[in-house]
C-alpha cells in the first residue's frame, strides 16, 4: 500500500497537470473589432431596453457624483423602463480589470454593463477589444454635441470612434490655501519654485494615482517650453528626449517636498489629507467640483482658492463606455443616452449635486436646455468653466502615461 | 459514571475553587501590577475605536480642533444615503450564507477525521488546512478566470472561495470538539433503539452545540470581514459593508461615513457575542 | 473512485453507516481541492505566460526577473512587517490572557475589550487606525503636535500597519490562549503552588510550556495573514517600498497588458514564502512536548 503522502503528491502533480492542460486551450481570443447590435434603429433599442438591469460601474470615492447617479440619473432611468444599478469601486482600473478577465474567459453575459472611463483605461481596454464600438452614432442626444470638439474625438490621444459617449468635462486644477499663500504663482515654474523657496509646504500624489500622473505631465509641458513642444501621440525618440529633464526637475523637486520627498501621497485622497490637515499649501484636483463642498462642510479652510496658471492646464473628457461582454448593450446605450440629455447635464453642473461641467454644445442647446443652465448657480470657491478652461491644454496620447508613470516609479521614487 | 468534558466546556466551577482556597491568590503589590496591566490592555484594545466613536457624530470637525465643532447625524445619513443599508445586507447573507455551507461540511470533515482514520487522513488534514497557509490574493488571482470561464456566478464564486477559507476554522473547532467526545453514547443510545435521527437529536446534537455554534460564528467573520475576495471575484455583484468602507476611504472628506459604515460593521458579530455572552457560553475562539 | 479502500476500515463495532465513515471529508475537500489546487495552478501558469491577455501563449519566467529587484525588497519589508507585529501580537496577546483567565472584573474587562477588535474587519481596523495615528488624526490634535508628529502613517517604519495588525492580533492570540489556558491550566498551577513555586516559577514552568503550542499556533495563523493581506498596508502604507501583496495588487490593477503575468509571479512568490512559514513552524510545533 502506498503512503498517503506519495498518494497525496501525485494526486497534486496529476491536478497540476490536467490544470496545465486545461490552460494551453485557454489563450485569450484575439481582441476582435466589436460589433455595433445590428443595424437597430433607436426605436428597436428603447423597446428592447426595457425591463433589463444596467450596471454602471463607477469611482465611488466621490459622494456628489455617488448622489447624483443615485437621486437623479436612476429615477430618470427608471422612467424610460431600465433598471440603473451603481457598482461603486475604488479604481476605475478594478472596473477594466472585471472587463478583461471576463474577456480572457470569453463570456458575453458580463457583470458590467457600463462604465465611467476615460484616458488609458480607455485606451488599454480599446486595445485588448474590452468596448463595444460604433454605437454612439445612435444615440438622439448626441446632436446636442459639437462633433468637431477635440476633447470628444479624441480621449488622450485615443480615437474615440464610437467606443464610448461623451459624459463630463474636466479641468485639472490646483488649490491653495490663501492664508498661508498670500502672493500666489502665476505659472507652473512659478509654482516649482515658490515649493524651493517653502520647503516642506508642497507635494503631489505618487503616479500611477491618476491626480499625480496628470501633474507630472504638466511638469513635463512646463520643463519642454510649453505644450506645443511636446509630440501628443506617444513616440519612444520624444520620449527619450523630453523625460530627462522632467526627471531631473522632480529630483530637484524632492528635498522641498513634504517630509523631504522621503515619500508621497499614494493617492490624490492622500494629498487632500494632507491639504485638510494643514500639512502642505497646495492641493490638486481634476474634479474642481469637489472644493465647494469640501470648503462648505469645513474639510477644507476656508481660505481655499484656485491657482490661475497663465499657461493654463490640462482638461479632459471622460465617457461612458460599454463593455463588449455586456450582455445589456441596448438598455446601457438607453442611459448612456439619458445621460447626455439637456436635463440631465444641467443637473449635474449643479455645484449644490455635482458640479461637473458639462460636454453639450452650447449653440446646440434648445430654447428650454439653454434656460436649464442659465440658471445655475455659481460656486463662490470654483471659477466657471470658461475661466478654468482657458488656453486648455491637451492631454498626451494614453501611451504616455504608462510609459512616464514607470519611468518617475524608477528614478525619482524608487531612486535616491 | 465518567464523563469527559469537551475542553470547550467551562470550568468555572474548578476555577473558582481555585480562586477560594487562596493557593494562586496574589499579594497586594501584584494587584496593583495586575490592575495596572489589566487597564493598560483595556486602553490598548480599545483605544482605535475612540476616533470612530467621535467621527459617527462629528458633523463638523476641521483640522486642528481636538474635538468635533458641531455633533449631529448627518454621517448617518450619508451613509445610508451611499447604500448603508444594501451592503449591510450583503455582508449578513454572504456571512451567513459562509457559516450555512462551512459549518455542516466542517462537521462532517471532523468527524470522518475523528472516527474514520484512513490513509486518506493525512492528506484530507494538509489539503483542508491549505487554506490558512495561502493568502488569499493568491488564489484569487488564479481563481478569477477559472470561475468566470465556468460561468460560476459571481456571488456563488465568492460564497465558495469564502467558504473553503472558513473551513480550515470550522474543522479544527470540530475536530477539537469531536477529541472529547465519546462514541460510547451514540452506541448505547443506538443499543437501546434510538433511530438515527433520535441519536442525532437528543445525542449528538446536544454534546456538540456549543462547538457548533463557535464554528458558525468563525465562519460567519471570515465572509463577515473580507474584502479582497468580494472585490476581485464578487465584481461588484456583491456589496458589503468592507467595500463600502474602502471605496469611502478612497475619497476626501469622508471620514464621518467611514466611521457611521465601521460601526455598522461592528455591530452584528458584537450582538452575537453579548448574545453568547449572556446564554453563559464561553468565548468564541477567533479569526487574526 | 475511493470506495474499495475505505470500506475495509469502517469499525465494525458500530452499525454500519449509509456513507462509508472516511467519505464524510469529500465535499469539503471538494471545495478546498478546486479552491487551493485550482488557485494554484492557475496562478502559476499565469505567472508562467501560459494565459497572456493578448498574444500566444509561451512558456517564459520573464515575469518572475521584470522585477526581481523589487520583489526581493518588498519580500524583506513583508516579513519585516508581519514578523514585528507578530512579535508584538503574541506579547501582548499572552499578557492578555494571564489577566483574562484571572477572572474578577479586570479578566473579565480585558476579555471584553479584546473581543470587540476580533470582529472587526481588516480594513475597518485600518481606517481607524489611520483616523487615530494619521498626521492630522485624533492623536495629533489631542496633544496639539502636529508639526512634530512623528510619521507614523505613510512613515518609514510602517508603524501604522504594524500597530493595526499587532492590535487585531494580539486580541486574537489573547483570546485563543485563554481558552486553552482555562482548561488546562488550573489543576498545574494549583499543583506548582503548592509544591512551592513562586510567580515567576510558575510562569516559567507552568504558563509558558502550557501556553507555546497554542501561541505557535496562533502565532503562525497571525503571522501568514499579516504576511499576505493587502488592504492594511494599501491604506495605511508608503508607495515605496511595496509590501509583496501591495506590489501583487498593482501590478494586477496596471492598466499595462503585460503586468498580469507580473502579478502573478508575486503571488507565487508570496505563496512560497507563506509555505515555508507554516512548514517552519510545523517542524518547531513537533519538538514541543505537549503538541497532540
Amino acid at each position: 500500500m502506498k503512503s498517503p503522502r506519495a498518494v497525496g503528491s501525485r494526486a497534486l502533480i496529476m491536478a497540476a497537470v490536467t490544470g496545465v492542460l486545461f490552460l494551453s486551450s485557454c489563450a485569450a481570443p484575439p481582441p476582435a473589432p466589436a460589433q455595433p447590435p445590428g443595424a437597430a434603429s433607436w426605436e428597436q433599442i428603447t423597446s428592447e431596453a426595457k425591463g433589463q438591469t444596467v450596471k454602471l460601474w463607477m469611482y465611488g470615492g466621490d459622494t456628489q457624483g455617488n448622489a447624483y447617479v443615485d437621486e437623479h440619473l436612476i429615477p430618470a432611468a427608471a422612467k424610460e423602463g431600465v433598471t440603473l444599478e451603481r457598482v461603486p469601486v475604488a479604481d476605475t482600473k478594478d472596473a477594466l480589470n472585471r472587463v478583461l478577465t471576463e474577456k480572457q474567459s470569453g463570456t458575453t453575459a458580463g457583470q458590467v454593463d457600463l462604465v465611467w472611463v476615460n484616458g488609458d483605461n480607455f485606451g488599454t481596454g480599446k486595445e485588448a477589444g474590452a468596448w463595444a464600438c460604433g454605437w454612439t452614432s445612435l444615440l438622439p442626444n448626441m446632436s446636442l454635441t459639437d462633433p468637431a470638439d477635440p476633447l470628444l474625438s479624441e480621449d488622450f490621444g485615443t480615437p474615440v470612434e464610437g467606443c464610448e459617449a461623451p459624459w463630463s468635462k474636466a479641468q485639472f486644477t490646483i488649490a491653495y490655501n490663501s492664508a498661508a499663500v498670500p502672493d500666489p504663482p502665476k505659472t507652473l515654474a512659478g509654482l516649482l519654485d515658490w515649493v524651493k523657496a517653502h520647503p516642506g509646504r508642497f507635494t503631489y500624489p505618487a503616479p500611477p494615482d491618476f491626480t499625480g500622473s496628470v501633474f507630472t505631465r504638466e511638469v513635463l509641458y512646463s520643463v519642454s517650453g510649453g505644450y506645443a513642444k511636446v509630440r501628443l501621440a506617444f513616440d519612444q525618440g520624444a520620449f527619450d528626449r523630453l523625460t530627462p529633464a522632467l526627471l531631473t526637475e522632480l529630483q530637484d523637486l524632492k528635498p522641498s517636498l513634504w517630509r523631504e520627498g522621503s515619500t508621497y501621497p499614494k493617492s490624490s485622497s492622500e494629498l487632500n489629507a494632507l491639504y485638510a490637515g494643514g500639512q502642505v499649501d497646495f492641493t490638486m484636483t481634476y474634479g474642481p467640483a469637489e472644493l465647494t463642498k469640501l470648503v462648505t462642510e469645513g474639510t477644507y479652510p476656508a481660505t481655499t482658492k484656485v491657482l490661475t496658471l497663465e499657461e493654463g492646464t490640462v482638461g479632459n473628457a471622460s465617457f461612458l463606455a460599454i463593455p463588449s461582454t455586456s450582455g445589456h448593450r441596448s438598455a446601457a446605450m438607453v442611459v448612456a443616452n439619458l445621460a447626455l440629455s439637456e436635463e440631465q447635464q444641467a443637473q449635474k453642473a449643479d455645484p449644490a449635486i455635482w458640479g461637473q461641467f458639462p460636454v453639450l454644445n452650447p449653440g446646440a442647446l434648445s430654447p428650454e436646455g439653454r434656460a436649464l443652465f442659465d440658471h445655475l448657480p455659481s460656486s463662490p470657491v470654483v471659477p466657471g468653466y470658461e475661466v478654468l478652461s482657458k488656453n486648455a491644454n491637451p492631454e498626451l496620447a494614453a501611451a504616455w502615461v504608462p510609459a512616464l508613470d514607470e519611468a518617475w516609479r524608477r528614478h525619482v521614487l524608487a531612486g535616491n | 459514571m465518567a464523563v469527559t468534558l469537551p475542553p470547550g466546556l467551562p470550568r468555572e466551577a474548578l476555577r473558582k475553587d481555585a480562586a477560594r482556597n487562596g493557593l494562586t491568590r496574589s499579594r497586594a503589590a501584584g494587584r496593583i501590577l495586575r490592575t495596572a496591566t489589566a487597564a493598560a490592555l483595556a486602553v490598548w484594545f480599545v483605544l482605535p475605536l475612540v476616533p470612530l466613536g467621535l467621527w459617527v457624530f462629528a458633523d463638523r470637525w476641521s483640522y486642528p480642533a481636538p474635538l468635533p465643532q458641531h455633533w449631529g447625524l448627518e454621517n448617518v445619513d450619508s451613509a445610508l444615503s451611499r447604500g448603508a443599508a444594501t451592503g449591510f445586507a450583503g455582508s449578513l447573507a454572504l456571512g451567513l450564507a459562509v457559516s450555512a455551507l462551512a459549518t455542516p461540511l466542517g462537521v462532517l470533515a471532523a468527524r470522518s477525521l475523528a472516527f474514520h482514520p484512513s490513509r486518506w487522513s493525512a492528506l484530507f488534514s494538509a489539503l483542508l488546512f491549505a487554506p490558512l497557509a495561502l493568502p488569499a490574493f493568491v488564489t484569487v488571482f488564479g481563481l478569477n478566470v477559472l470561475l468566470v470561464r465556468l460561468q460560476v456566478p459571481s456571488s456563488a464564486g465568492v460564497v465558495l472561495v469564502l467558504t473553503a477559507y472558513a473551513l480550515p476554522y470550522t474543522t479544527y473547532v470540530m475536530r477539537l470538539a469531536f477529541g472529547a467526545h465519546d462514541l460510547g453514547f451514540e452506541e448505547e443510545a443506538c443499543t437501546l433503539g434510538a433511530t438515527r435521527g433520535q441519536v442525532f437529536l437528543r445525542v449528538q446534537l446536544p454534546l456538540i452545540a456549543p462547538a457548533l455554534a463557535r464554528a458558525a460564528f468563525l465562519a460567519f467573520l471570515v465572509g463577515w470581514s473580507d474584502y479582497l475576495v468580494t472585490v476581485l471575484i464578487g465584481g461588484g455583484s456583491l456589496v458589503t459593508v468592507p467595500l463600502l468602507v474602502a471605496s469611502a476611504a478612497a475619497g476626501t472628506g469622508n471620514d464621518g461615513i467611514v466611521a457611521v459604515l465601521s460601526l455598522i460593521a461592528l455591530a452584528p458579530p458584537l450582538a452575537l457575542l453579548l448574545f453568547a455572552g449572556m446564554t453563559g457560553r464561553r468565548r468564541p475562539g477567533a479569526r487574526p | 473512485m475511493f470506495l474499495p479502500e475505505t470500506e475495509v476500515l469502517i469499525t465494525r463495532s458500530r452499525p454500519k453507516p449509509r456513507v462509508p465513515g472516511a467519505l464524510l471529508a469529500v465535499p469539503a475537500i471538494v471545495i478546498v481541492a478546486f479552491v487551493v489546487v485550482g488557485g494554484s495552478a492557475m496562478v502559476t501558469a499565469q505567472s508562467l505566460g501560459l494565459m497572456p491577455l493578448v498574444g500566444r501563449p509561451e512558456l517564459s519566467t520573464a515575469a518572475y526577473t521584470a522585477h526581481g529587484g523589487d520583489l526581493l525588497v518588498g519580500g524583506g519589508l513583508s516579513l519585516a512587517i508581519a514578523g514585528t507585529s507578530t512579535l508584538l501580537a503574541c506579547l501582548i496577546g499572552f499578557m492578555a490572557a494571564l489577566i483574562m483567565m484571572q477572572g474578577r472584573w479586570c479578566g473579565k474587562l480585558v476579555a471584553a475589550m479584546s473581543s470587540l477588535s476580533i470582529p472587526l474587519p481588516h480594513i475597518v481596523g485600518a481606517a481607524a487606525t489611520g483616523l487615530l495615528l494619521a498626521d492630522s488624526g485624533l492623536l495629533a490634535r489631542v496633544f496639539g503636535t502636529a508639526e512634530r508628529w512623528p510619521p507614523l502613517v505613510g512613515g518609514p517604519w510602517w508603524a501604522a500597519v504594524i500597530f493595526e495588525y499587532a492590535w487585531k492580533e494580539s486580541a486574537f492570540v489573547g483570546l485563543v490562549l485563554a481558552g486553552t489556558l482555562a482548561t488546562r491550566s488550573v489543576d498545574y498551577e494549583e499543583t506548582a503552588a503548592l509544591l512551592g513555586a513562586g510567580r515567576l516559577g510558575r510562569l516559567r514552568h507552568v504558563l509558558l510550556p502550557l501556553s507555546l503550542p497554542a501561541l505557535m499556533t496562533s502565532g503562525t495563523i497571525a503571522f501568514i495573514y499579516s504576511f499576505g493581506s493587502y488592504e492594511v498596508a494599501w491604506l495605511l502604507g508608503r508607495p515605496y517600498p511595496e509590501p509583496l501583496p501591495v506590489m501583487a495588487l498593482r501590478l494586477y490593477n496596471s492598466v499595462t497588458l503585460t503586468s498580469r503575468p507580473e502579478a502573478a509571479a508575486v503571488a507565487v512568490v508570496t505563496a512560497a514564502v507563506s509555505l515555508c512559514a507554516v512548514l517552519m513552524a510545523l517542524a518547531f510545533l513537533r519538538k514541543i512536548p505537549l503538541w497532540r
